[in-house]
């Protein structure tokens, strides 16, 4: 009799109810904001609608400098996390044994600390009369001058693969855990020497990790605003203009343009590299 | 070491810190013969036959194949074939890019491997299909794929990892009959781990038994089977019932678990002797007149298994349980005896076997 009541009473939603939470709050913070963004793009001032903003951006050499170099920014840091990412990955899987929790966690504990503690920690080290500066200089004598660090493209570069590779690690990773080592040791039985088998076994099969790690990286260094604001380095990307327009110029729809700009070069990226990973197939 | 020897394992030890995997082992594999490392698992035979691979460095002695030492040598330059339990077939490669492959790390030519795969995939019956990728085949066809990935080089010697593991039954034993078919047609000398007998007994020139990274026994199948030489070998392989006892005045029988029990040998007087008896030698009923060994039972439990009976009888004044079997015989699904009944068993003494207790 119990348990037929407790039937009776018992909250039996259907399925996509659970989903209704996280669908409303994206709704409410994530598709009207974008929805309002891209309508303040092509509205203009009298209330009318216009494309001149696009026109604006998109036929202005500096502007499209600015496009450029964001995207170049963006794939270096891609590109160097990988180079970086890949062999700590494959240490972590394959070789680090009963050390590898100890490397995930020197991974992940940066990301407990928020991000503008992490740039500042840059500042702190290489600033004039920073922690490098102050040895090289007063401690030990070894420079007449201090060192130029801050605000040189290099230490920004520097900053942003220190923030984003460990996503790079973490994606090759997981991918790298599940390659069943037992194919790479029938490409060795079958003639393979180590670094052909990477070449011919692993490499191909851990793509997908470095497909995703390289979307997330990219994305994330695309629109990568506090490194690159307290850091410097001379970069004049769109996240940095963007934030021009709305503090200083005050120009939102300006503002609203590019980041509708920024957003469209994001996907756009992002459907290349999913279907790069895609051909793939396997 | 004779001319034969394809392969030879020379006092071959491996050590894992303070544990010891396998421990001073001698091997000698003929060639064009298949011995296979039968053992449970921890026995010390896949690492035995990760170090034939390359893959485990031995801490002490030497892998030979043909006359060269090739302990020094890393996995890609044995020239062996190896099939993995899973087949470890390349997902992200074709059927026909997997078994091209040994070629291409030759550094064949493509006319050369175009040639060698369409030979291959005639041999292991799947023409037509090197467009495939492994994940579209069955499991016993991946199999094949990797039989003919490792022999596409005419390695010298053949590694097979417990290569039927992962089929379901019926596939395993045709595979079995097939694989040992086509390993004697190329007359490939051939290294088997495995931990089921019966595929070690189909498929296997010779056996040898591992346990506790010994090798216990080499031998023929039926010797191994019929001539256990210790309990273990008689107890892994088969069912056996074992009898321990002393040996008594004559030094021709045992008292064991209460019966005196006859030995089909002459041992010193006090010793202490195994007796290993197979369930198919004991015999029930009228059968069992004028054995030597002859004993009165309690049948208490009477199984139908298709191709034979199996009893379990209690015996002796202990009532120490007793398997025997035997063929059926009438009509399907019938068994000469019920459980319940009294009855007489016996065994002639040369059916039963002296083994040593490990």
């Amino acid at each position: 009799m119990a348990r037929a009541n407790a039937s009776r009473f018992r909250f039996n939603p259907p399925g996509w109810f659970l989903l209704l939470p996280a669908v409303l709050f994206l709704i409410a913070f994530f598709v009207l904001p974008l929805v309002d963004d891209g309508l303040r793009s092509i509205r203009a001032d009298d209330g009318s609608l216009t494309l001149a903003r696009y026109v604006a951006i998109l036929s202005d050499r500096f502007y499209l400098g600015v496009i450029v170099e964001t995207v170049a920014l963006s794939s270096a840091v891609t590109v160097i996390c990988v180079l970086i990412g890949y062999p700590v990955a494959y240490h972590l899987v394959r070789r680090a044994g009963c050390w590898s929790a100890l490397i995930v966690f020197l991974l992940i504990a940066p990301l407990l600390t928020s991000i503008i503690m992490r740039t500042f920690g840059w500042q702190v080290l290489f600033a004039r009369r920073g922690l490098i500066n102050t040895l090289l200089v007063q401690d030990l004598g070894l420079l007449e001058q201090p060192l130029r660090i801050l605000n040189t493209p290099g230490l920004a570069i520097a900053a942003l693969v220190h923030v984003l590779v460990p996503f790079m690690v973490l994606s090759i990773a997981a991918v790298l855990q599940g390659i069943d080592q037992r194919l790479e040791e029938g490409a060795q039985v079958l003639g393979a020497s180590r670094w052909r088998t990477f070449v011919e076994i692993t490499l191909p099969l851990s793509l997908d990790g470095i497909g995703t790690g390289a979307i997330l990286v990219f994305m994330i260094a695309n629109g990568s605003f506090v490194t690159l604001a307290l850091l410097g380095g001379g970069f004049q990307t769109l996240p940095l203009f963007i934030f021009q327009q709305f503090n200083t110029t005050r120009d939102f729809g300006m503002a609203s343009t590019m980041s509708t700009v920024l957003l469209v070069i994001a996907m756009a990226c992002l459907y290349l590299q999913l279907r790069l990973v895609r051909r793939q197939g396997i | 070491m004779s001319a034969s020897t394809a392969l030879r394992l020379d006092r071959v030890r491996k050590d894992y810190g303070s544990t010891t995997a396998v421990q001073e082992l001698n091997l000698e594999v003929a060639a064009g013969t298949l011995v296979a490392l039968l053992g449970p698992s921890g026995c010390g035979k896949t690492t035995t036959l990760r170090m034939v691979a390359g893959f485990e460095t031995p801490t002490s002695g030497r892998v030979l194949i043909g006359d060269q030492d090739v302990t020094p040598l890393p996995p890609n330059r044995r020239n062996l074939g190896m099939v993995f339990q899973n087949y470890s077939l390349f997902p992200h490669r074709t059927v026909a890019e997997n078994i091209a492959f040994g070629l291409r790390m030759a550094g064949r030519s493509r006319a050369e491997q175009e040639v060698a795969v369409t030979r291959m995939l005639d041999l292991v019956r799947l023409e037509g299909r090197g467009d495939m990728y492994p994940r579209q085949l069955s499991g016993g066809q991946q199999q094949r794929v990797a039989l003919a990935r490792s022999l596409v080089l005419n390695p010298r010697v053949l590694l097979l990892d417990e290569p039927l593991g992962a089929l379901d039954k019926a596939l395993r034993e045709s595979m079995q009959f097939e694989i040992r078919e086509t390993q004697q047609r190329l007359g490939i000398t051939t290294l088997l781990v495995t931990h089921d007998q019966e595929e070690a007994m189909t498929m296997s020139d010779q056996i040898a038994v591992m346990n506790g990274g010994r090798v216990l026994q080499l031998g023929a199948p039926t010797e191994i089977y019929d001539r256990p030489k210790t309990r273990f070998v008689a107890e892994f392989l088969g069912t056996s019932n074992i009898f321990t006892g002393r040996a008594e005045s004559t030094g021709r029988e045992i008292i064991a678990d209460g019966m005196v029990i006859t030995l089909p040998e002459t041992v010193p007087v006090g010793s202490e002797v195994c007796l290993s008896i197979r369930p198919e030698r004991v015999r029930i009923g009228p059968e069992a007149d004028g054995l030597a060994n002859r004993i009165q039972g309690h049948l208490s439990g009477a199984v139908f298994r298709g191709a034979y009976a199996a009893y379990h009888l209690d015996i002796g004044p202990d009532r120490r349980q007793l398997f025997a079997y035997q063929q059926s015989h009438g009509p399907h699904g019938t068994l000469r005896y019920g459980a319940g009944v009294d009855c007489w068993l016996g065994w002639a003494t040369e059916d039963s076997v002296i083994v040593t207790v490990d």
